[in-house]
């Protein structure tokens, strides 16, 4: 699923989850293919965020996990303070999980 | 070569005349007045600010960005001025020409730096540091040094680049050809425009930590988050590294190792959101 911005989203995408508006206040259910009123209807009513079935944008900045890893490890060439290792370990932990099925954020 | 600490000199020098700098927009010192008047209204000072359209739209803009994190849509600079407080208001105002230029001319550092805002206000939440909206300010101003690098010493910054990319440390490189760096710099400047206290020295030591004596938990909050970001790879830049990170900064903010995966799971949907602001910021400057 992509969690995209209202500007993002076009009609026949399918709600993964409820959409809901800045109050919490719930508008539409998961599983509906939004039409062009309802997207509208959204933007009046101050919505940000849809999460949408699929990945229905191709946004040019995402990479992929191997891409990460591979920076990441750049990033901590010739690191060895326990700390900072840590940090790589976690990050890759969270990487993981990032681009695995189930990430809330794309 | 250039005598770094001649260099340095002429560097204060010209900030403390802010020779080169964006000037000040000219409502600051209306605003100043209002400010200290106490018989003076919060509508009052917001109207003041709001007869300035493109500084209104630029505030309101960075209100509203995913760093400060607000569920609802500030559109008022009145609602600004009721969730970030006036001085936090009054910050971003006489920034908002450096972080235009920033976002134009460096994208990678405004990524960075919008980073570090994020990630400085979750800490700030989690360790009940006051003031989590200001705490976020500093993150955002950290490096607003290299915008007077960019600025007033182009040459010098040229030559800073170039040995960067010959392989010397970034800070290395700018103590040879400044005599000074950019934490320092950038603290300087923030002298001369009253900025608060504790956000100058969070900046001066958000490298070396040691040089933090008032304001150790804040100036420690803004080292870790730093370093953070840029293990994280948020906002290119042009060395691939990690910062000096001191680890006393942990123990004074009093930050546990496995408190580290916490603060990236809630860093990631924050970072995820920004980069929509910035490419939207992006369409809007071509």
């Amino acid at each position: 699923m992509q969690r995209l911005p209202l500007s993002y989203i076009r009609p026949g995408m399918k709600t993964f989850e409820e959409v809901v508006d800045a109050q919490g206040r719930v508008l539409c259910g998961k599983g509906i293919e939004l039409t062009e009123p309802m997207i509208q209807k959204f933007q009046e009513l101050g919505v940000s965020y849809i999460t949408v079935e699929g990945t229905p944008v191709k946004l040019p900045w995402e990479k992929t996990l191997e891409e990460e890893l591979e920076l990441l490890e750049k990033r901590f060439s010739g690191v060895k303070d326990e700390f900072l290792l840590h940090v790589k370990e976690v990050l890759k932990e969270v990487l993981m999980m990032k681009h695995t099925s189930g990430a809330k954020n794309g | 070569m250039a005598d770094p600490s001649e260099k340095r000199k002429e560097v204060k020098k010209k900030i403390r005349k802010l020779e080169g700098l964006p000037t000040l927009p000219p409502i600051i010192q209306k605003l100043n007045a209002l400010i200290e008047d106490e018989r003076s209204s919060l509508t009052q000072i917001a109207d003041l600010i709001e007869k300035d359209q493109v500084i209104t739209t630029k505030v309101l803009r960075l209100a509203n960005s995913a760093f400060y994190g607000f569920p609802r849509k500030v559109s008022t600079v009145q609602q600004a001025i009721m969730l970030l407080g006036i001085n936090v208001l009054k910050i971003l105002i006489m920034t908002s020409s450096i972080f235009e230029i920033i976002s134009k001319e460096d994208v990678g550092l405004w990524e960075h730096s919008l980073g570090v805002a994020a990630c400085s206000k979750i800490l700030a939440e989690m360790k009940e540091v006051s003031d989590p909206q200001e705490i976020a300010t500093a993150g955002l101003l950290h490096d607003l040094a290299k915008v007077v690098q960019m600025m007033a010493f182009k040459e010098d910054y040229e030559e800073v680049k170039r040995k960067v990319e010959a392989g010397v440390a970034p800070l290395q490189a700018e103590l040879e050809v400044f005599g000074i760096d950019h934490a320092e710099m950038g603290a300087f400047l923030m002298q001369q425009w009253n900025l608060p206290e504790r956000l100058i020295e969070m900046v001066y030591s958000h490298h070396d930590f040691s040089r933090s004596k008032k304001f150790r938990k804040e100036s420690a909050l803004l080292h870790l988050a730093d370093l953070l970001v840029q293990a994280r790879g948020y906002g290119e830049r042009t060395y691939v590294g990690l910062p000096p990170f001191d680890p006393k900064a942990l123990t004074i903010l009093k930050v546990d190792p496995l408190e580290i995966k916490e603060i990236y799971l809630k860093l990631e949907p924050k970072l995820y959101e920004l980069k929509f602001f910035t490419e939207e910021l992006k369409r809007e400057i071509t």
